[in-house]
């Protein structure tokens, strides 16, 4: 949990952020974040197909609705290429075919594109493209479940766990593992 | 991937060793307070450690024994075998400062050699006056965290200190050139005295930046640069509107006075509207072209400004060459001494500006050619003497700049590279059919020198005729630095190398072509020329495409079958085809486009952090427009598109070998420590590794099919030797294609002489064993 997580919540959740306030309010003398008193973790959701997924809301930079990709030849299908984000070179990675999610229209670089977002981890950014961005929830730390078991191997590499949001089975993205660098060895 | 050439790193040790220094003296001091404080004592042990390494490895065997010798005492410490005392701590400040003054004179020994050994001995005596037995206190070593890379910690150097510190001695004499360098070179009593001096009045007028602080102003800078030619490019936009301005007014002054040629009862109706009309479009006129000026001075302003910007941005990262030559000297006595040759290297314009990026690539080149030159070029004294030459080699290394570019060259006077030689070898090791040699021109043949694997030597060493060395000269001069690599050689004369290196890597010029629909830049360094041929003009020969050019066959490949693009509106047969013909090490392709779109001067960005490297891409520019392009990578260009001509058929497996699963390795070694460094190198790089504790358990397992990629094999063990082992292999039908690789410490050359003759095809001695040494030589053995 970064330290400006709990203000890019509350601008989205005004509820919860007058929750944390009070709650910071009452424990002044208490260091930083140990204000609330359930762990929880924000989630960004996004449809792929029929399904929904998550990111950890730490992870995510910015959301993009008008991107112009420039197409990189040879390289792996699930990289549509790369865009410019001011002037930021950003790969942009179609995480369905990736995480291969069936059912879901194919993108068209010409057309209008889908979403994206853009998702960091320590060494890596990309932009990854999605059918419908989500609301941002906030869940307990607990309630994250380890990936279902029943996942085969290959999609289950990219889930990092799942949770259960109103009776709605959601898998989280790994995202290390979506943002593993390409062609690092030749 | 230099392993020879430590004292190239000796400022990077000394940096390193300023750190370690700092935390050593500050774990005595807070040791003093707390003599029990067990992670203090295990922290202060990693660094003596450490400090041991790379000391080790950068050649400053002094430095190494002391940092053991304070190990040695400490462990005891640690295992409680001693207490701590304040007399430890004195002799720890003296050898630590033993150590600051060794380091800074880059291994030269302190004033009188007897203090060194005094303080050795001194330290030996603590170390051993506590428990242990006199005489056996080295076994107290290596309590080591378990790092691998302690330099082979092998007895058998030891006796190379002596030597070392030898060369240390005469170390500093050429060369002084580069006042502006750090400590390499600096010299006894008052001489130190007064470069302090010097520098202390330096200091005033510099401030100290982190790379990284440079860096991320260039990348600001280049966002500025880029903003500024979208600008320029609305001033153009904005001069065409002015221009339809004028238009319009002119055929308005021609519609008025038509108008006013109408009688005047049919005008008044509409008279005024004209007037206010006119008045309107002059007022329009005089606005816009006003402001289409003020906007284009504006612009032009600020641009000037901005280039300005560009170049003192630029000039921030720009060093003088010497940083880097100032470490040759050492080099190239180590290297003749190496190869028992005798060479005078005499090094011009030391004081030529260099991107530090560019810099810092450009060592490992410069060492490899000058080795080659030392190795190959120069000949022996008596050979020399008998050809009329004076019996001392010379090397010239220079630098200067040439507009844009800086070219660096590497002459030597020695025997020169002899075109029929590297021919035969190139068709020995399968580069080229027989045919393909003739047709060669000797300057085509020298270029093979520079394939990935190349060598006329019959035997791999670590000194020479391992075929790494000069493919990595092409690698770092063209495809990192975007330069250009020419050799020129004269038998009997000597031979020239010849690098051509942009000034910064930042910015470079491009031609931007289109095909199947998309826009390309492709950097104009490496195109010989641009064609538009008619296609009558292109020629089948056996099957492939190919134009004639000055006499010369150039083969021709679609650039977008080497993308993987598709066809998009395939010209019309009648029209010209437009080619550009890319040379690079001595090849020639004909790269055939659907459209040249101009040339232009283009930043270079990566491809961002995901993607770390893609095939053909070398990265992006964003042009104008705010248009990404992709930069086309020229090396990988001609590397697939030879292969698609089929021009290039043996070395293409290289790529697919991945897929074949982790790559094997037999290791045969009687020593537990050496065998199990040997292992975490192999298994560190992803092979799958099996051992054996002597010859003979070794063949047991070849004979069972073990089948490995390669035997790594020491000499002396029990039972069957690695020469036994290797001779034994080398007979075998079934085994004879493994690659054996003997590693060992037998240096003298008859021994390497059994080796060669026992049929090994690489022979790595310990004492300058390495990792990198070590999986290189495998890697081109097996790739």
């Amino acid at each position: 949990m970064t330290p400006e997580q709990p203000a890019m919540l509350a601008m989205l959740q005004a509820q919860h952020m007058r929750e944390v306030l009070k709650e910071r309010a009452e424990s002044l003398a208490q260091v930083g974040e140990e204000a609330s008193a359930v762990e929880t973790v924000g989630l960004l959701l996004f449809r792929l197909g029929e399904e929904w997924y998550a990111v950890g809301i730490d992870r995510v930079r910015e959301i993009l609705n008008e991107y112009e990709v420039t197409r990189i030849p040879r390289v792996p299908d699930f990289i549509l290429g790369v865009i410019n984000v001011r002037g930021e070179i950003v790969s942009v990675t179609d995480i369905a075919t990736l995480m291969r999610v069936p059912s879901r229209t194919e993108v068209d670089l010409d057309g209008v594109l889908p979403s994206a977002v853009i998702v960091a981890n320590e060494s890596c950014v990309s932009a990854i493209v999605v059918d419908e961005i989500g609301d941002i929830v906030d869940v307990p730390v607990d309630s994250l479940e380890p990936p279902l078991s029943t996942l085969d191997k290959t999609q289950g590499e990219y889930i990092a766990g799942s949770v259960y949001i109103d009776a709605r089975l959601i898998g989280i993205a790994n995202l290390d593992k979506v943002l593993e660098p390409i062609g690092e060895n030749g | 991937m230099v392993e020879f050439d430590r004292s190239a790193f000796i400022a990077k040790f000394q940096e390193e060793a300023t750190d370690l220094l700092q935390r050593l003296n500050e774990g005595i001091i807070n040791l003093e307070a707390d003599p029990a404080d067990r992670p203090l004592i295990d922290q202060w042990l990693r660094d003596a450690h450490t400090l041991k390494g790379s000391s080790r490895m950068v050649g400053l065997m002094e430095i190494s024994d002391i940092a053991h010798r304070m190990e040695d005492v400490m462990v005891k410490v640690r295992d409680g075998e001693m207490t701590y005392t304040p007399e430890m701590s004195d002799l720890f400040f003296e050898a630590l400062d033993t150590v600051v003054f060794l380091s800074e004179n880059a291994g030269k020994p302190a004033a009188d050699e007897h203090d060194l050994d005094d303080l050795m001995s001194r330290m030996v005596e603590l170390a051993t006056s506590g428990v242990a037995a006199p005489g056996s206190a080295p076994a107290a070593a290596a309590p080591a965290p378990a790092k691998a890379d302690a330099a082979a910690a092998d007895p058998a150097d030891q006796g190379d200190a002596a030597d070392e510190e030898q060369d240390a001695e005469d170390l500093d004499v050429e060369e002084e050139d580069g006042p502006a360098h750090e400590a390499a070179s600096a010299g006894d009593g008052p001489v130190r005295a007064q470069r302090e001096e010097t520098l202390k009045a330096k200091t005033q007028a510099t401030v100290r930046i982190r790379t990284s602080q440079v860096d991320r102003l260039l990348n600001l800078v280049s966002e500025v640069v880029i903003s500024q030619i979208k600008d320029q490019q609305r001033v153009r936009d904005l001069r065409a509107v002015a221009t339809l301005g004028t238009e319009v007014h002119s055929m308005w002054g021609r519609l008025k006075s038509m108008l006013g040629l109408l009688p005047p009862e049919e005008q008044g109706a509409f008279v005024d509207d004209v007037r206010l009309l006119d008045e309107l479009f002059a007022e329009q006129r005089k606005m816009l072209n006003g402001i289409v000026k003020e906007y284009a001075d504006d612009s032009s302003r600020t641009s000037t400004v901005v280039a300005d910007l560009q170049e003192h941005a630029m000039e921030l990262r720009m060093l003088p060459v010497s940083t880097v030559f100032s470490t040759f000297p050492r080099a190239m006595r180590d290297l003749a001494r190496q190869y028992k040759k005798d060479v005078d290297l005499i090094i011009e314009g030391g004081d030529t500006e260099l991107d530090k990026k560019v810099l810092e690539e450009i060592n490992d080149p410069l060492v490899h050619i000058m080795r080659n030159a030392v190795d190959h070029g120069i000949e022996p004294a008596a050979d020399r003497v008998a050809a009329g030459k004076p019996a001392k080699g010379t090397i010239r290394l220079s630098a200067r700049q040439e507009g844009d570019h800086i070219v660096i060259e590497i002459a030597d006077d020695g025997a020169g590279i002899d075109p029929d030689k590297v021919r035969a070898a190139a068709v020995r090791k399968g580069y080229i059919t027989e045919s393909e040699a003739k047709s060669l021109s000797d300057r085509e043949a020298r270029y093979l020198i520079f394939e990935k694997g190349f060598s006329t030597a019959a035997i791999i060493t670590e000194l020479s005729g391992r075929g790494v060395g000069m493919d990595v000269v092409r690698e770092f001069v063209v495809e990192r630095l975007k330069g250009s690599l020419d050799v020129t050689s004269e038998l009997g004369q000597g031979s020239r190398f010849r690098l051509t290196i942009p000034l910064t890597l930042a910015i470079i010029r491009a031609l931007l072509l289109r095909v199947s629909g998309q826009t390309f830049a492709l950097p104009t360094s490496s195109i010989e020329e641009t064609l538009r041929v008619e296609p009558g003009e292109v020629i089948k020969v056996e099957g492939r495409e190919v134009i004639r050019r000055q006499k010369r066959t150039i083969p021709l490949v679609q650039l977008r079958d080497i993308l993987g693009l598709d066809a998009v509106a395939v010209p019309g047969t009648g029209e010209k085809i437009p080619i550009a013909t890319l040379g690079f090490s001595g090849h020639r392709l004909g790269l055939v486009v659907d459209e040249f779109v101009g040339e232009q001067q283009i930043v270079i960005k990566t491809l961002g952090s995901h993607l770390r490297r893609v095939d053909n891409t070398a990265g992006v520019t964003i042009l104008g427009a705010g248009e990404v392009v992709p930069i086309l990578n020229v090396p990988d260009l001609m590397a697939n598109g030879r292969q698609m001509t089929g021009m290039r058929s043996r070395r293409s497996g290289v790529v697919k070998e991945k897929e074949a699963g982790p790559r094997r390795v037999l290791i045969c070694e009687d020593s537990f420590t050496t065998r199990e460094l040997e292992r975490s190198i192999f298994e560190a790089a992803g092979y799958a590794v099996e051992t054996a504790t002597d010859g003979a358990q070794g063949l047991a397992k070849l004979r069972e099919g073990l089948n490995p990629d390669a035997v790594v094999t020491d000499v002396q063990m029990p039972n069957m030797t690695g020469f036994e082992l290797t001779r034994a292999v080398k007979s075998d039908d079934l085994l004879k294609d493994i690659p054996v690789i003997i590693v060992t410490s037998l240096e003298r050359d008859e021994e390497k002489a059994e080796g060669i003759e026992a049929g090994a095809d690489a022979y790595i001695t310990k004492s300058v064993f390495n990792q990198d040494t070590l999986l290189d030589t495998v890697e081109r053995l097996i790739g």
